[in-house]
Parts: C-alpha cells; sequence; structure tokens
C-alpha cells in the first residue's frame, strides 16, 4: 500500500474517532434537554 | 464561539501544512508525515492523565464532587486518546514494520496504560456511594498516574524499541527538528490540545445539567 494512502487512513482514523465522540456528546445532550 | 471557528481554520491549516511543509524523512518517506497527528494524539493523553491526577489531588483535599468529575472526564478523554494513538500506532507498524502489533516497549506501555485506565472505570462503576466512589477513584487516578512518566518516557528508552526514542526530544531535553518540522509539530500539538479544552468543556457542562436534573 503506498505510503500516503496510510497516512490517509491514520488521519481519517482520528478524526473519525474524535467526530464520533462528539456525535455521543451530542445525543447525550440532546436527551438532556428533552428531560428539560 | 469565535475561537472555535478559528479553531476548524487552524485544523484545516495544519492538515494541509502536514502535507506541504515538512520533507518526508529520508528513510521513513512520506509515512513519516504520521508522525504529526500520532504524536499529538499520544501528548494529550498524558496531558489529560495529568489533568486527572491534579483534579483527583484537590478532590482529597477540598472534598469537592466537582474536581472528581473533573478528574473522571479527564481520565475518560485520555482513554479517548490513548485508543486514538493505539489505532494509528498499528496501522503504523503494519505499514513499517510488517505487523498491527510487535509487543515494542512503547506498545507494551500503552497496552498497560489502557488496562491501567480500563480499571479506573471498572473501578468507578463498582461502587454506588457517590463520596466513596469520588474517593476510591481519586487515590487511584493519583496512583495511576505515577506509572505514566515510568511508562511513556521511561520504558522506551531502556529497552531496545522499534520506535525512534529522540524524535521530538533528545537525551539532553533538547527539542532536535528543523524548522518546518517543529512549526507543523507545535501547530498540530495546539490544534489538538484546543480540541481537548472544547471536549472536556462540552462534557462537564453535560455533568452540570445531568446533576441538576437529578436534584431536580
Amino acid at each position: 500500500m503506498s505510503s500516503n494512502y496510510v497516512t490517509m487512513i491514520v488521519t481519517l482514523v482520528i478524526w473519525i474517532g474524535l467526530f464520533f465522540y462528539l456525535l455521543r456528546l451530542d445525543r447525550k445532550i440532546k436527551k438532556l434537554e428533552k428531560k428539560m | 464561539m469565535w475561537w472555535k471557528i478559528l479553531l476548524l481554520i487552524w485544523i484545516c491549516g495544519v492538515m494541509v501544512a502536514v502535507f506541504l511543509l515538512p520533507a518526508p524523512q529520508s528513510q521513513l518517506g512520506e509515512i513519516s508525515r504520521i508522525f504529526f497527528f500520532h504524536v499529538p494524539v499520544a501528548w494529550i493523553a498524558v496531558l489529560a492523565f495529568l489533568i486527572s491526577f491534579v483534579f483527583s489531588l484537590l478532590y482529597l483535599r477540598k472534598k469537592d464532587l466537582i474536581y472528581d468529575a473533573k478528574a473522571s472526564i479527564a481520565s475518560r478523554l485520555g482513554l479517548l486518546f490513548v485508543i486514538l494513538a493505539t489505532i494509528s500506532g498499528s496501522i503504523f507498524a503494519k505499514s513499517t514494520w510488517g505487523t498491527f502489533w510487535n509487543w515494542d516497549p512503547r506498545e507494551t506501555s500503552i497496552f498497560i496504560l489502557l488496562l491501567i485506565y480500563g480499571a479506573y472505570f471498572a473501578l468507578r462503576s463498582a461502587v454506588e456511594s457517590e463520596e466513596r466512589r469520588a474517593a476510591l477513584s481519586s487515590v487511584y487516578a493519583i496512583l495511576a498516574f505515577i506509572t505514566v512518566p515510568f511508562l511513556v518516557f521511561v520504558v522506551p528508552r531502556i529497552y531496545q524499541s522499534l520506535h525512534p526514542t529522540d524524535s521530538v526530544i533528545n537525551v539532553k531535553l533538547h527539542l532536535q527538528m528543523p524548522p518546518p518540522i517543529l512549526i507543523t509539530f507545535i501547530a498540530s500539538l495546539l490544534g489538538f490540545t484546543l480540541l481537548f479544552i472544547w471536549i472536556f468543556k462540552l462534557e462537564f457542562e453535560i455533568n452540570k445539567m445531568s446533576n441538576k436534573l437529578t436534584e431536580e
């Protein structure tokens, strides 16, 4: 596999990981807003 | 709000700079650019564990549950960044050393760190009383952090490692990078740090809101 692809995959893994964490936070906030 | 927009622009700038500014390292080639993402993520994990350690100390001193909540959030984020560093590192390992996992000293250290902080959350979920949970997990977080400098900075330098041991700081504690690499690295580190602060603040707000709801 070309090194540029590996670099791209690593970058994507980090940003997708952070995105899903933020998505989880977003869901938590929505749940709390509904309760309020 | 303005600093969040600035952060987005900053991170976009870092992403472009990583691929355009520094020349690829002579031995590793283009894959060396992973350094600008993988190393800051690992450093943020250490920073998060340090913050957890400080808030745990503050809890034991002042017995205020806010400090315990902050320590728990910092540990959770530390664990997230350790997981990201492990996954990104193992993809790099597959491409450079042939396998995803080599039990290299740094890989072993990060695995132990994952277990230690995984156990922190197991402990937290096992204790029902808030005060007791806060006290026990504060003591645990303090003890856990004592292992961090040893596992992250000492072990990989004692044993032979596939990782470059002095790519950021050499044994004389001097930064040894050419300016384009140093600037891009610091910019990436700053971007990830601000992102960490943002997520930390969001988590803390959620914690405050849910506490308010349970009180009502």
